[in-house]
């Protein structure tokens, strides 16, 4: 018997044997999802219902810790071209088009290669270090809005929660600097204590002139304040504390010219030297992870969030409901396509004699297909408000990560002396100065 | 340590099997050897909160296979000690054991980013040896690409003391900027970096249509090129707030160091070897001597910066000046000078590159000494780095421009 299974089993190829595997497997757990659901499904409703917040939450974290990793992949890619192209190189061009896959492929690699523990490191500190670090950048992306009714948590200390949870990615820092037993990991987290800690309070004392002008914490709220067109964004309310904002965030994220915590000329790679494999890569989402919700913040302060820059100047209102169609959407859906591609295609076969005909039709579906998202795509952004605000969003957002990435190909380093001086002797009482003037404007002529 | 025994297998922290009782990861003395000198012994004693840190060998910004052990209280260096040797070939016993003409191929590489002057001055030692006239067009062609090689090691000092400060690109733009020089320079001597190209007596082959096609180009838009590189640098606060009064070395101590080339001009001392003891055809060419005050390292980046427009300035000279003629001079196959010495020295891209060969009449050197500036520059970092900081002995070094393989021989 045994022996017939096994002859059986050598003669079916890869994907049989994903089959023969899988499909038990996935029979024994929907099976009883199946009959939790018919059971206690009614159960299980009313007491998500009555914990909404929870469930919110726990959705939004979910999706916010999903949503980090592309997130990174696409500024990685975006670091490499752009600086690539300043450095007169071509930068990534081979695996995908123009290379836009190699990012991926980034973080393919950092998956398979060995996570190795050297000898004398505290261990336990060292296989935590990297998860507070990754955990504290993606947990400050739950207040951003990203677009109206888009959002993680719409907390009315946003603003406050958010320096809370980004302070704490200095201890993961911290933790790995220490634990690493290594000098140059060492100098490069007690490095990230001393700056982080200084460029907190500049960057705390930069927005509460923004807080007092709004009178709320909530980021929701401030982007409404900044709803109209461009001349309302806080950043011409507040541009002291919008420069001190950005450089002192600058700084929070380590990126360049405030990159000593992993200056690679003079300490190798700082905390990170002993990491390797996921736990190295941790520290490298994170990284990128925190360029975005710096970007996304400075976004959200001064550059009016989701808000459109201008008034759209002729009303349009797409009142297409696709319901209305009845039977007639059924057979769109099914007619349309087929007739679009072949439309697409016939220009092709008809000017060149030598393509077979099934290449054009691959070329017709393809365009089709653009053509297609292009439309939907319009269409949400004129009839959807969320469509148009992530628009707008993600944007402005970008627009500010390209800006970091021209920074960190221009800039070169700044020396540790001259970064605190910098934080304690200019930042913090140019942001006293701009709290002061900001107030006193307040008092005298009303908010 | 109690480990449960199982044959063959090591102990290790990673093993579960394993339990430490003793404090893991000091695994030996430093130095693993009892000091040998009083410096050492004071060097390897630590006091109140200082530590060691170790640059090197494998480091990204120490320029080679340099190593520098530094003693660090916090982020300020109070002591330094570098280890040199991991480069070392014994480049001057090798060429004691090859004829004359085999002894330059040994020297070449000695300076892999200026390897044209580690030819020339053994060159002319040997033809004062052998008591040779070179062409003065060979001499033309020597000056013209020789000037050429020093631009090439000073763009490229520009983009390794930028990348050692952190800012990426300047390197990237300078290494465009070299590789036209090197293809030019490839075009003429058949190779891209250790030219060999010197002979004894002249130089191998005369200047072809590719290399001056190549160098015309070049020759259009070098200036505005290398301005437009610069102007990334030179019009940066950080990057000039970084370099300004850092690594001051002022011109007594740059004179009891033995100093020279550019270190040396920047603190003010107007010496170089093309005016002090002119060689080739430099008398006849019209350069000036650019020196600085301030002796730090900015002074140093600027100074190169200024020696690459007066190369450029050369070079045009050289072009307008060139004579016909022979490129080599007719010499024997297998020389054998008579017996006696000769010393000669040229002002290379990092300073003073001198030979000084001993003949004993047969067809090999007897003695051949190597002197190299990288050398004696690098000796400068452990005057000028107590009480900076760590940061700032990557600048430092980077602005004296040392190449380790001329520093280990």
């Amino acid at each position: 018997m045994t022996a017939a299974v096994g002859r059986t089993w050598s003669r079916l190829t890869l994907a049989g044997r994903a089959v023969f595997i899988g499909v038990p497997i996935l029979v024994a757990l929907l099976v009883p999802l199946v009959l939790v659901i018919t059971l206690f499904g009614g159960t299980i409703v009313d007491v998500l219902a009555a914990n909404l917040p929870i469930v919110r939450f726990a959705v939004a974290a979910t999706a916010v810790l999903l949503m980090s990793v592309p997130t990174a992949f696409v500024i990685i890619y975006m670091e490499m071209k752009v600086i690539a192209l300043m450095n007169l190189r071509l930068g990534p061009d081979r695996v995908g088009p123009w290379g836009t896959l190699l990012s991926v492929v980034h973080g393919l690699k950092v998956l398979v290669k060995e996570d190795f523990t050297p000898t004398g490191v505290d261990s336990t500190v060292f296989t935590w270090a990297p998860v507070v670090v990754y955990l504290a950048s993606v947990m400050s992306l739950l207040v951003i809005p990203f677009a109206p009714g888009l959002f993680g948590q719409d907390l009315n200390l946003g603003l406050l929660y958010f320096f809370a949870i980004g302070g704490l990615s200095v201890v993961g820092l911290l933790m790995a600097g220490w634990s690493s037993f290594n000098k140059y990991s060492l100098l490069g987290g007690l490095r990230s204590a001393a700056q982080v800690v200084s460029y907190e309070i500049p960057l705390t004392l930069s927005v509460v002139g923004l807080i007092l002008l709004a009178g709320t914490m909530s980021l929701n709220q401030i982007v409404l304040m900044q709803s109209g067109s461009f001349l309302d964004w806080n950043v011409f309310r507040q541009p002291l504390g919008a420069l001190i904002f950005f450089i002192a965030a600058t700084a929070e994220a380590n990126r360049t010219p405030f990159d000593l915590t992993e200056a690679d000329s003079e300490i190798v790679a700082g905390f990170a030297t002993e990491y390797s494999g996921m736990r190295f890569g941790f520290f490298f989402f994170a990284e990128y992870v925190n360029v975005f919700i710096i970007s996304a913040l400075t976004v959200t302060l001064f550059f009016g969030g989701w808000t459109a820059p201008f008034d759209w100047p002729w009303p349009v209102h797409a009142a297409i409901d696709p319901g209305s169609l009845g039977i007639g959407l059924l057979i769109a859906l099914a007619v349309v396509p087929v007739i679009g591609t072949l439309v697409l295609a016939a220009p092709f076969w008809i000017a060149r004699s030598s393509m077979p005909w099934w290449q054009a039709i691959v070329i017709g579906f393809v365009l089709f297909n653009l053509l297609v998202i292009v439309a939907v795509a319009g269409w949400a952004f004129i009839s959807l408000d969320w469509v148009a605000g992530l628009f707008w969003f993600l944007a402005k957002t970008y627009g500010f990560v390209f800006t970091f990435v021209w920074m960190r190909g221009t800039l070169p380093r700044v020396r540790i002396d001259q970064l605190m001086a910098f934080a304690w002797k200019w930042l913090l009482p140019a942001s006293l100065l701009n709290l002061f003037v900001t107030a006193a404007a307040i008092v005298v002529v009303g908010r | 340590m109690t480990t449960a025994q199982h044959p063959g297998s090591h102990a290790s922290a990673d093993d579960p099997r394993v339990t430490l009782d003793e404090q893991i990861g000091v695994f030996e003395p430093i130095p693993p050897y009892p000091p040998r000198t009083e410096r050492e012994a004071e060097f390897y004693t630590l006091g109140d909160g200082e530590m060691f840190i170790n640059i090197g060998p494998q480091h990204p910004s120490t320029h080679g296979v340099l190593r520098v052990v530094l003693k660090i209280r916090g982020e300020q260096v109070v002591d330094l000690d570098p280890v040199l040797g991991y480069l070392h070939r014994g480049v001057e016993k090798l060429c004691e054991n090859a004829d004359y003409h085999q002894a330059i191929c040994y020297t070449d590489p000695l300076e892999y980013v200026s390897s044209l002057f580690m030819e020339w001055a053994p060159v002319i030692a040997f033809e004062k040896l052998l008591d040779v006239q070179v062409p003065r067009r060979a001499e033309y062609i020597r000056v013209l690409t020789g000037e050429l090689n020093r631009v090439m090691s000073h763009i490229m000092f520009v983009g390794w003391m930028a990348l050692d400060l952190g800012g990426l690109t300047p390197i990237l733009w300078g290494f465009i900027e070299r590789d036209e020089i090197v293809e030019m320079l490839a075009g003429v001597t058949g190779q891209r970096m250790l030219f060999n190209y010197y002979r004894i007596g002249g130089v191998n082959g005369d200047l072809n249509h590719d290399f001056m096609s190549r160098l015309g180009r070049w020759m259009s838009h070098a200036t505005s090129q290398l301005e437009a590189e610069l102007a990334l640098l030179n019009e940066n606060e950080i990057f000039v707030r970084r370099m300004r009064g850092l690594g001051v070395v002022d011109s007594e101590t740059a004179l009891r160091m033995c100093l020279s080339g550019p270190n040396l001009r920047a603190t003010g001392v107007p010496f170089d070897v093309r005016r002090a003891h002119p060689y080739s055809v430099y008398p006849e060419l019209d350069f000036d001597v650019v020196t600085r005050a301030e002796g730090d390292c900015l002074a140093r980046y600027l100074l190169r910066m200024d020696e690459i427009r007066q190369s450029i300035r050369i070079i045009d000279q050289c072009l307008h000046e060139m004579p016909d003629g022979p490129v080599i001079a007719k010499l024997p196959r297998l020389l054998r000078p008579r017996p006696g010495r000769a010393y000669a020295a040229v002002e290379g891209p990092r300073g003073q590159y001198a030979t000084y060969a001993i003949s004993d009449g047969t067809d090999q050197p007897f003695r051949m000494r190597i002197h190299d500036p990288s050398f004696v520059n690098l000796q400068t970092v452990g005057l000028v780095m107590p009480g900076n900081l760590v940061a700032d002995t990557m600048a430092v070094m980077a602005s004296l421009d040392p190449i380790m393989g001329g520093v280990d021989k």
